[in-house]
């Protein structure tokens, strides 16, 4: 606190009336707070000392723009991934410019977090602002969706606790215990700001990662929960998120108009941020046309599966969309339900409730762990597909047969 | 500091006295509702209010001559009992055409009429004709959570609000949701959940139910309000029978100790599923559509497992039993020397489970030093429910006008839709399908 280094939030011009008021404690201020970490990089740079389990990340909440698979450019509330930037530099001013870095730099989905059980994670949010929507001054807030034992002050409710005001940073902690498929979303104003996009994956990797088991015949080192005998085993994992968005409800939100909540249908159906066939794009999306958010990239999540004859497949399946329910389908191969809501399907005594199945339905905030198996026999270029049965979000807006749907390679 | 010492001399009272509370569960703990084994409904038509200043003609179940409820009379009855409902249809409708048949299923219950009072044929009950009545009889055999509402022209009827909710209690007792020890509860609190869309209301309060057909609502439906039990929020949050909420009596204000079983009574009360999320912590699922999801009789809900999210289904009921400590957190929730004197306290584990005796509070964490530095006053938004502390049971200064509603210092936790446009009152958010889990410090009375 004493070393706290303040910056303006739009440049220069607010920099020295911030400074007068540098006597005050933490008035708007970025703060990035991680355990060895001396330059507020929420990273061990050489000289530090990153202390054992211990995870950091500094996460930016502002606006910024996307692609549709259809080429419209959509506006989009979210979360960039700032860690990495020197947030505390020693004087002569070094750091990093993180208000611009953060500034339309929203990502969606938000950058995906994993974590190992056992970690120590310090989640730092830095509140950058809206750039396109001056007359708000919403406060963000992180919600780790399913966290158990939660305490309200690192929940993220904004009526339950507290949220962060622009330019300012508040550090989330969060003591990893418990593995499995969680999500996480900004809480505040949270239909409006989960529709707007402030969604992302996050999982944690079981303690029994590293040790191996044979299940089947194979052996893993890699698994879902921890089940003592190796059946939630995989080769590959892909986290999947389901989410959509209605366009007329975020072309509202960029041109400042009242905002349709009655109304809200969803148009642009999505699998980590995309719409068919870009689900399938291995890298990133280009940024959006028209330099309109500076020439970042905002879509940097894939959702194509690749995998070996014989080898098992996690998906990490989770919705975060705002408006209705979603079945997404298996084309070709099954799917074991290993996992429900970052929970083992198991019953209290150990009874095994793992199902096989063709099709998982998810709400808002549930998640389910599912295991392919790709047969031993498939051939190299085999295509099966991941895609919701409710057949009408098969759609990018207008264009047809695409949204919901992903592809499942045999390499 | 103050609060703190009123908590530990509670604590100490604990030891003292309350074994004889916890003998007979505290009827706050308790689901409201009517209790017997014969039951007067009546069908008759109110007015519902919701937040956003909106009020619709709802056509609801009464307790006998008492005003229309949405949602009707929560039915409590003891496993094996002999169940008698007399159902009377006092509905008046605008319009030329006549008042409507009513009737009442009870799924998962075999029902048979009086052959004194069998009212008149339907297609999945028998009914009651306008001015007329109809007496169903049932055994409650299995104990559970159960749902009731019209068989007569359902699609309409229950959106115009003939539904309700039946407990049957099992004969190990009133604080057990199932005969089996796993099954125990502290405490219980109703999930109804519904949905409604207004134009229908509208179309039947001006011109008649006969008027609906031709609007196409029913098959085009498009609900804009969202409730638990009978309320949206914030009123999911006011008293029980508060007087400007007549004809909806129920609130849905879980609350609970660190430490309690609170069992949450899910209900799907309208035509869409819901993915009902609480925050805090898992729930254990152990029981779906009144039948405990157990592998043999009397093996217990071996066959249940924990959620955060319940799918909650129309016409289903889910039984879950949600509790909280704050294990693990790996900070003490009550703090620690290191932030101040004041928060001195013990964790004493006489029983080496790694909770304190009285408290629950978790000890391997006891003492654990807050892990971060909050920011200043100024960068910060409150909500209404802040204490002003990280810490259970404690409540510190905020700047003026912010927190007030969390007296006690409690946690509070979003119960709420996960599909998170159910949360709003037509434009307005917050609101609809929402409350909010207290989660108060030991000690702190719950009424």
């Amino acid at each position: 606190m004493t070393t706290k280094r303040r910056y303006s939030l739009m440049g220069a011009t607010l920099g020295g009336f911030l400074a007068m008021l540098a006597p005050l404690p933490g008035y708007a201020a970025i703060n990035v707070q991680c355990p060895g970490d001396t330059n507020g990089s929420a990273t061990w740079d050489a000289g530090e000392v990153q202390p054992p389990n211990t995870k950091c990340m500094h996460l930016g909440a502002g606006d910024g723009f996307i692609t549709m698979a259809d080429g419209a450019t959509q506006y989009i509330f979210g979360f960039s991934d700032l860690t990495g930037l020197v947030t505390k530099p020693v004087p002569p001013d070094t750091g990093d410019d993180v208000m611009m870095e953060g500034m339309l730099g929203a990502s969606f989905p938000a950058p995906p977090i994993m974590l190992d059980e056992g970690d120590e994670f310090y989640l730092t949010l830095t509140n950058v602002g809206m750039m396109m929507r001056p007359d708000l001054f919403d406060p963000h807030s992180v919600h780790y969706h399913g966290f158990p034992e939660a305490a309200p002050i690192f929940d993220g409710v904004p009526d339950a606790s507290i949220s962060i005001n622009m330019g300012s940073s508040l550090t989330y902690y969060y003591k990893i215990n418990d593995p499995g498929t969680y999500m996480y979303h900004c809480h505040v104003e949270a239909t409006e700001h989960m529709q707007m996009g402030m969604l992302g994956n996050l999982y944690v990797r079981p303690v029994q990662d590293g040790t191996t088991y044979t299940y089947g015949g194979r052996d893993y080192t890699k698994f879902a929960y921890n089940d003592g005998d190796g059946s939630t085993g995989y080769d590959k994992d892909y986290p999947i998120q389901i989410g959509s968005m209605d366009s007329a409800f975020h072309n509202a939100s960029l041109t400042v108009q009242p905002l349709p909540f009655a109304l809200m249908e969803d148009d642009y159906p999505m699998l980590n941020g995309r719409g068919y066939p870009d689900t399938v794009n291995p890298a990133a999306l280009p940024p959006p046309a028209g330099n309109v958010n500076g020439g970042k990239a905002s879509q940097k999540e894939s959702s194509l599966i690749e995998a070996a004859p014989g080898e098992r497949v996690l998906l990490r399946i989770s919705n975060l969309n705002v408006t209705r329910f979603y079945t997404l389908a298996t084309l070709g191969v099954d799917m074991t339900v290993v996992g429900m809501n970052a929970k083992l399907l198991r019953g209290p005594d150990g009874k095994d409730l793992y199902y096989k199945t063709n099709s998982v339905t998810l709400g808002g905030g549930e998640s389910v762990d599912a295991i392919i198996e790709i047969p031993v026999d498939a051939a190299a270029g085999t295509k099966y597909f991941l895609y919701t049965t409710n057949l009408n979000y098969l759609s990018n807006n207008t264009e047809p047969f695409g949204g919901m749907m992903t592809e499942i390679r045999v390499n | 500091m103050q609060t703190r010492v009123i908590r530990r001399a509670l604590q100490v009272t604990v030891l003292g006295g309350v074994f004889m509370v916890l003998l007979a569960v505290n009827a706050g703990a308790m689901i409201q509702g009517i209790t017997g084994t014969s039951f007067n409904l009546t069908a008759t038509t109110g007015h519902i209010s919701t937040p956003d200043s909106g009020s619709y003609l709802i056509w609801g179940y009464a307790n006998g001559a008492g005003l229309a409820q949405y949602p009707g009379p929560t039915i409590i009855v003891n496993e094996g009992d002999q169940v008698q409902v007399k159902l009377t249809n006092s509905l008046t409708v605008a319009g030329a055409g006549p008042a409507p048949n009513v009737s009442i299923v009870f799924p998962g219950q075999h029902v048979v009429v009086s052959p004194t009072d069998p009212g008149i044929p339907g297609i999945l009950a028998n009914e009651a004709a306008p001015g007329g009545t109809v007496t169903y009889q049932f055994t409650a055999a299995k104990p559970g959570t159960y749902t009731y509402y019209s068989g007569t022209d359902s699609a309409l009827q229950v959106e115009m609000g003939l539904i309700g909710a039946m407990i049957v209690r099992p004969a190990s007792g009133a604080n057990y949701a199932y005969n089996h020890p796993d099954t125990q509860f502290d405490r219980e609190t109703l999930f109804l959940l519904s949905e409604m869309d207004p134009r229908i209301h509208q179309v039947v309060e001006t011109f008649g139910p006969d008027a609906v057909a031709a609007t196409g609502y029913l098959a085009n439906y498009f609900p804009v309000l969202w409730f638990i039990n009978g309320r949206a929020a914030p009123d999911t949050m006011a008293d029980n029978g508060v007087p400007w909420l007549p004809n909806q009596p129920y609130n849905c204000m879980p609350m609970m100790n660190p430490g309690d079983r609170l069992l949450m009574r899910v209900i799907g009360g309208g035509r869409d599923m819901h993915p009902f999320h609480f925050h805090g912590n898992h729930a254990r699922v152990i029981a779906r559509d009144g039948r405990l999801l157990e592998s043999t009789p009397g093996a217990g809900p071996d066959l249940s497992h924990e959620l955060f999210t319940i799918q909650s289904q129309p016409g289903s009921t889910v039984d879950a039993i949600f509790g909280w400590t704050g294990q693990g957190l790996g900070w003490d929730i009550y703090g620690s020397p290191a932030e101040g004197p004041e928060y001195v306290h013990e964790c004493m584990d006489m029983d080496n489970d790694d909770f304190d005796d009285m408290t629950h509070e978790y000890c391997p964490d006891h003492y654990k030093p807050f892990p971060v530095t909050l920011p200043g006053s100024l960068e910060l938004t409150f909500g209404g429910f802040y204490s002003g502390s990280p810490f259970l049971g404690l409540v510190q200064s905020l700047p003026p006008g912010e927190g007030g509603m969390n007296p006690n210092g409690g946690y509070t936790y979003m119960w709420h839709s996960h599909t998170e446009k159910e949360m709003v009152n037509y434009d307005i958010f917050p609101g609809g399908m929402m409350t909010m889990l207290i989660i108060e410090a030991p000690g702190v009375m719950i009424h």
